[in-house]
């Protein structure tokens, strides 16, 4: 509200402290979180064989690795992430493909049962997931989608899609029309004006919501929980649950699986950071 | 251009007037995902909410018109879980908006760093709320669990205490883990509102010798609590659906204590009950309706404008 340099000593440290309060309230439990995989699990000493020997070291006299090797080999860590993947980057081009063209027709056509077709695709994004639980399972089993990748890219599609036909419209309508129409006077198809004009306009809003589909999907565990029964198609947080019940009870292990898991989504974040935060200003996510 | 509706001036036209087919295909694949997997299965959810339909004899399920409906009433979890679901909101929403508030405000003064603090603060929300129910229970083991640690370590306990198994302590760690993760993107929404605001309106304020609260209350309160209503409204309807975490850390449990009726629908769903899960979550689904009226009309409204 007023300018920095106006600022005295003792607002300048109150915002300083503010600043670190914040940062460590946010990330205390993401830090505490990496200390603890890098912390080895069993020190077997003679007389306590038998016990779990863990203690809690604020920090690990001797840091290792050892948790994220355990990880991968001896609980299937490595096909969950690729499910996990492969779910969420399949969520991410369904709700980009189906939504966008959607979003475009509202924001840039004015056409019969505009306004019912809009309140209808908005009333989905508000379908509660409890809801769509049960009859999803009934019809997954039924054309046998339920246990595949398919079956849980279009579950998740039913939470990622609504989001981004919202971010999308808002976002065409914030593009100038006037280009498109120059595109038209030249001779451009509505079709090759919208892959060869829009498109390449609409791209921070496509990365944010491809961006912001991809996230939910990742990040569910609903659907996963109840659609898939095998290793070959359960994702991350179905494995994080696991640990949580303290299955297998290592901590350690544990939360070398949180870390990693938390890995794409934080990088994805951290790379597209600008975009990402104007396209989550846009809407608000289900969560 | 692209005007698919009949104006007047061409109703001169002895045949009829050619419809504009190409926004309907472009809403055709976004139409057809949603019937499948959103519409189709809403409706489904009716049905089979007023049958008896069980997951061990799929499509075998008898119709039983209001049954689920006096079941529920009868139902002790159900009724107490009206309560539990409420208190959840209640305490969920309101501690929210307590700590996103702040943080908005303050990350709307300028100063050096607050990029990086802003950024910070969405890493709650960026990590699967999966991996934050599972290290807020690894904090709060009862075994290895740093909170006991300090906890002892400056004296406040004698020995470590089994958090999660108490019915009152483990809402509470589930509640703050769910604000701790659902709290930054409202901070934000109402960070983006903030900045809207028009810096003149606080200069002429100054010039008035408005101080800092009241410039709070008469400038920027009414400017961000359309944006808060939303907020309310919006978290309201997740939070009574919300399952993921308190799933993931206690299963509901201890006993019942943590059963809101999104967890029972969802409890009953994995122990094969589907027609009385569904009249649970339909249930819930109608009640949440009232309020996603609201939010659609008002969406509806600013994006056709």
């Amino acid at each position: 509200m007023s300018a920095p340099e106006k600022r005295g000593w003792l607002p300048r440290i109150l915002i300083f402290l503010g600043a670190i309060f914040i940062v460590i309230y946010s990330t205390a439990p993401f830090i505490w979180m990496l200390i603890a995989s890098i912390t080895p699990e069993h020190v077997a000493t003679d007389d306590a064989v038998w016990l779990s020997t863990r203690k809690v070291e604020f920090f690990p006299s001797e840091p290792s690795l050892v948790n994220y090797f355990t990880l991968f080999d001896n609980v299937p860590f490595a096909l969950y992430f690729r499910n996990s993947a492969i779910i969420a980057t399949g969520t991410m081009c369904l709700s980009l493909f189906a939504a966008s063209l959607g979003a475009y027709a509202f924001s840039r056509f004015r056409f019969a049962g505009r306004r019912p077709l809009l309140v209808a695709m908005l009333m989905a994004y508000l379908v509660p997931s409890v809801v769509l639980l049960v009859p999803l399972l009934v019809i997954f089993k039924n054309f046998g989608l339920i246990n595949t990748h398919l079956g849980m890219i279009f579950a998740e599609s039913s939470i990622a899609a609504p989001f981004v036909l919202l971010l999308m419209i808002n976002f065409f309508t914030s593009l100038p029309r006037e280009l498109e129409e120059a595109a038209q006077v030249d001779g451009c198809s509505r079709l090759s004006a919208l892959f060869h004009i829009v498109l390449p306009l609409a791209l921070p809003g496509l990365v944010a919501g491809g961006l912001i589909a991809f996230i939910l999907s990742w990040n569910n565990f609903l659907f996963a929980f109840l659609f898939t029964s095998t290793d070959s198609v359960k994702t991350l947080p179905v494995l994080m649950r696991l640990f949580a019940l303290g299955e297998p009870a290592v901590w350690g292990v544990s939360t070398a699986g949180a870390v990693v898991s938390t890995l794409p989504v934080a990088l994805l974040f951290l790379a597209f950071q600008r975009m990402m935060i104007s396209g989550l200003a846009a809407g608000a996510v289900k969560g | 251009m692209n005007n698919a509706v009949v104006t007047p001036g061409r109703a001169m036209k002895p045949h009829r007037q050619k419809i504009d087919l190409l926004p309907y295909y472009f809403l055709a694949p976004m139409a057809a995902l949603l019937i499948f997997v959103s519409f189709y299965p809403a409706g489904y959810a009716v049905w089979l909410g007023m049958t008896d339909a069980t997951l061990l004899k799929l499509g075998q399920e008898q119709f039983t018109g209001f049954t689920n409906l006096v079941r529920m009433f009868n139902d002790k979890i159900f009724l107490h879980g009206l309560w539990r679901t409420l208190r959840w909101d209640v305490a969920v929403v309101f501690l929210e908006f307590a700590i996103a508030i702040p943080i908005a405000l303050f990350l709307n003064l300028e100063f050096r760093g607050r990029g990086f603090v802003r950024a910070s603060i969405l890493i709650p929300y960026i990590i699967p709320p999966a991996v934050t129910a599972l290290v807020w229970v690894f904090m709060f083991d009862g075994n290895f669990g740093i909170v006991n640690e300090v906890l002892v370590n400056i004296g406040v306990l004698d020995s470590y205490y089994s958090w999660l198994s108490d019915p009152t302590a483990s809402f509470w760690i589930i509640v703050f883990a769910m604000i701790w993760a659902g709290q930054p993107l409202m901070a934000i929404i109402i960070l983006a509102v903030l900045q809207t605001i028009p810096k003149e309106l606080y200069e002429a304020a100054n010039v008035d010798g408005a101080g800092q609260i009241r410039k709070f209350w008469h400038i920027t309160l009414p400017h961000i609590a359309p944006t808060l209503m939303f907020l309310l409204l919006i978290r309201t309807i997740w939070m009574s659906n919300h399952i993921d975490m308190i799933y993931v850390m206690t299963r509901g449990g201890p006993g019942f204590s943590n059963y809101t009726e999104a967890v029972y629908s969802f409890t009953l769903t994995t122990q094969f009950q589907i027609g009385y899960a569904s009249a649970v979550a339909v249930a819930l689904g109608l009640v949440l309706l009232v309020g996603a009226a609201f939010y659609v009309r008002h969406l509806a409204r600013s994006v056709l404008s």
